[in-house]
């Protein structure tokens, strides 16, 4: 209690200095506070495992950098929103650069969305790391300089990789082919791709029947049935999704894995569904970026799949590691940056330059962003086989190829460039 | 073709579902498939926990079946749900059923999570049937005689019973069925649970040969729409013809030309929409 004036005064002089002194240390503390990194996911539809994913790779990146001690001493926050149909989703990437005053947005799977996304990221001055969601057609044209956004890896580079074994390992051996690819880009581009290089390598492979499913089918046993009729010595598929498994369920049903060749570009990225019991030894399959049985595998690899296994009982793909990369990559431009700034937190301008180049240690190994603003990364494919502790399918020997190989330079059309292959 | 005819059992299933609620309960239930995807993960946990107990594994259909008909004790309870739209708008209908797929989305995902669930070796215990150059897997017979047995059982179950005979009177007049005495809403129910049995007994047959994947169910409404056009809304031989016209439609697509496949369907749906509004069989009402 004041007991008189001079206590009073006292009193009143000492509560002064204390708001001074919390004046003083306010930009020291709005430095501190923690900076929010929006993630847009998929959670619904035949994305959805994607998005799980990727928000299981964001989560362990973001538990490690806030067990060191964050973003140059800022910790991290998570605002995550749903990456659904391109309009909503592009009012949540609003949302999170304007209201939830996100520094940087991770995320993006469906191409659609992506292509509505790339021009918000730019009008807002807003940085995104795309997990994928950025095939090259339509980007180059709606965002063909970007300077917030940055891409995920061209759609081909899984073809590319995979037609490369299959013209190593089956040359002289195949003389029909057919594809059984979803009806979109993704699905279309990574064809086209394989037919392009079987001609660069010389293959002399004639297709036989080309089938387009929808994305999202689940029934397949007409399409077997053209493929039976059709009798191709290889089928190629670049099935990502549930519809992976299906085909090779029913495929195998209808005897057609006895004798066929099956390139299974993607496959991994649902590796846990494709089962010995109905997928065959020998075939091509390809992982993306992450490989989680590879046998170079980092420390870090192996940490994030005890922690994968451990907490969701699965084995860990690629989605992971482009988020978990995307988040890491962010953190070493911020430090980088902010260490060219005297120690200051750098403006988003200074952010991009320093992502620009930037490499990074992530889960598929080292891996960084190319000065175009695309990914670059570790590609996992090899030869199926039974001889694992799993139920279902790995790979042996392992292939792994940098995208320096299997995607596009930067201002080169993916034809001219596989043109300009020597073979 | 046989490809095709397998699907249209499949089909069947669902369209006869949709169209026995609409016929009588004049509900057209977007949740069709719903039911549809629940048959089949619950089919899956069911046949696995089964062959974990130890159970021999060629009685696995009887484990689906049975794992379809127990989730259809979900269908008295969204039946009570809605009672409260029965006579407002369509488009209330509509709303609400559609809000229905939403949330049977989000149960799917927290009970079963987003990864595809399958039985791997289900499909071939029946092993495979060679005919000409073709091998067909014993399992897709088992489905197609499963539609129709079940298509059969439907029309004695409607055309013979003292059941099918109240059915038919309350989707052919419900006032006058009331002051008959029939009990309305219980026929609801009944209705209603049969309608989502024969989703969950679809779902539940046809996962040996797939995969369950949580949008399953929002593909299969849009071809049971179709079927519905062709077939006529609420006729159970309608759901029949127009099952095979689409499951068959889809093979020989497939077949011949595979860039039409989802085309050759909506040809015919148009067609029909322009020739014969109502569909092939829009007389014989459930």
């Amino acid at each position: 209690m004041i007991t008189n004036r001079r206590t009073f005064i006292k009193v009143l002089a000492g509560a002064a200095a204390a708001t001074g002194a919390r004046l003083d240390v306010a930009p020291a503390l709005a430095q501190a506070a923690p900076v929010r990194i929006g993630v847009l996911a998929a959670k619904a539809g035949v994305t959805a495992p994607v998005g799980e994913s990727g928000l299981r790779g964001t989560q362990f990146a973001v538990d490690r950098i806030n067990a060191a001690g964050g973003i140059a001493g800022r910790k991290v926050e998570l605002a995550v929103e749903e990456e659904s149909n391109p309009k909503d989703t592009v009012e949540r990437f609003r949302k999170l650069a304007l209201q939830t005053k996100a520094e940087v947005i991770t995320g993006g799977i469906s191409t659609a969305v992506g292509l509505a996304v790339g021009p918000v990221s730019e009008e807002l001055k807003a940085l995104w790391l795309a997990w994928d969601a950025t095939t090259q057609k339509g980007v180059e044209e709606t965002i063909p300089k970007p300077r917030y956004a940055f891409r995920s890896v061209d759609n081909e580079a899984e073809a590319v990789m995979a037609s490369i074994l299959t013209a190593r390992q089956l040359k002289g051996k195949v003389k029909t082919v057919a594809g059984i690819n979803n009806d979109y880009s993704y699905g279309r581009d990574n064809w086209a791709a394989f037919l392009a290089i079987m001609k660069k390598f010389g293959m002399n492979v004639t297709p036989v029947v080309e089938l387009w499913p929808k994305l999202g089918e689940t029934n397949f046993t007409s399409h077997v049935a053209a493929l039976q009729q059709a009798k191709p010595d290889l089928v190629f598929s670049s099935f990502w999704s549930g519809d992976a498994p299906i085909l090779m369920k029913q495929a195998h049903a209808a005897g057609l894995t006895q004798g066929t060749k099956f390139v299974l570009t993607t496959a991994g990225g649902v590796h846990e569904s494709m089962k010995k019991a109905f997928t065959p030894e020998g075939a091509i399959m390809g992982y993306n970026s992450l490989y989680f049985e590879a046998p170079n595998a980092s420390p870090l690899l192996r940490e994030f799949s005890k922690w994968h296994q451990e907490r969701f009982k699965e084995w860990p793909n690629y989605e992971s590691d482009h988020a978990y990369f995307t988040i890491v990559a962010y953190k070493a431009a911020v430090e980088k940056a902010s260490k060219a700034a005297g120690g200051k937190w750098p403006t988003t301008e200074q952010t991009v330059e320093a992502l620009e180049g930037i490499e990074v240690e992530s889960l598929s190994g080292r891996r960084g962003y190319r000065s175009d603003h695309i990914m670059e990364a570790s590609y996992y494919q090899g030869v199926t086989t039974h001889k694992n502790r799993h139920d279902f399918v790995t790979i042996d020997p392992v292939e792994v190829m940098s995208t320096k190989q299997i995607q596009k330079p930067s201002g080169t059309g993916l034809y001219d460039w596989i043109n300009s292959w020597s073979v | 073709m046989l490809g095709g005819v397998f699907h249209a059992a499949v089909l069947f299933l669902v369209a006869a579902g949709l169209q026995l609620v609409f016929g009588v309960q004049k509900i057209l239930n977007l949740a069709c498939g719903s039911f549809y995807a629940l048959g089949a993960y619950a089919g899956v946990s069911a046949v696995s926990w089964a062959l974990a107990a130890g159970a021999p594994p060629p009685i696995f259909p009887l484990v689906l079946v049975g794992a379809g008909l127990g989730l259809a004790l979900v269908g008295p309870v969204i039946e009570r749900l809605l009672r409260t739209i029965y006579d407002r708008d369509e488009s209330f209908q509509l709303l609400l059923t559609f809000a229905l797929v939403l949330m049977f989305e989000d149960v799917i995902r927290f009970v079963w999570g987003t990864a595809p669930h399958q039985l791997s070796s289900a499909y071939l215990v029946y092993g495979q049937l060679r005919v000409g150059g073709l091998v067909i897997p014993v399992y897709n017979l088992v489905v197609i005689a499963a539609g129709g047995a079940i298509a059969a059982l439907m029309g004695f179950l409607l055309a013979r019973t003292r059941f099918g005979r109240i059915v038919r009177a309350t989707a052919e007049n419900r006032g006058m069925a009331e002051a008959m005495g029939v009990d309305v809403s219980r026929v609801y129910v009944r209705v209603f649970t049969l309608g989502v049995a024969l989703g969950t007994v679809g779902g539940a047959l046809v996962i040996p040969a797939t995969a369950a994947v949580n949008e399953m169910g929002i593909d299969l409404i849009v071809e049971a729409f179709a079927v519905v056009v062709i077939g006529g809304l609420g006729s159970m031989r309608g759901a029949v013809a127009g099952a095979l016209i689409v499951g068959i439609m889809r093979a020989v697509a497939v077949a011949t030309y595979p860039e039409v496949e989802m085309l050759a369907i909506y040809v015919v749906v148009i067609a029909v929409l322009v020739l014969r509004p109502a569909g092939l069989f829009a007389k014989a009402a459930a």
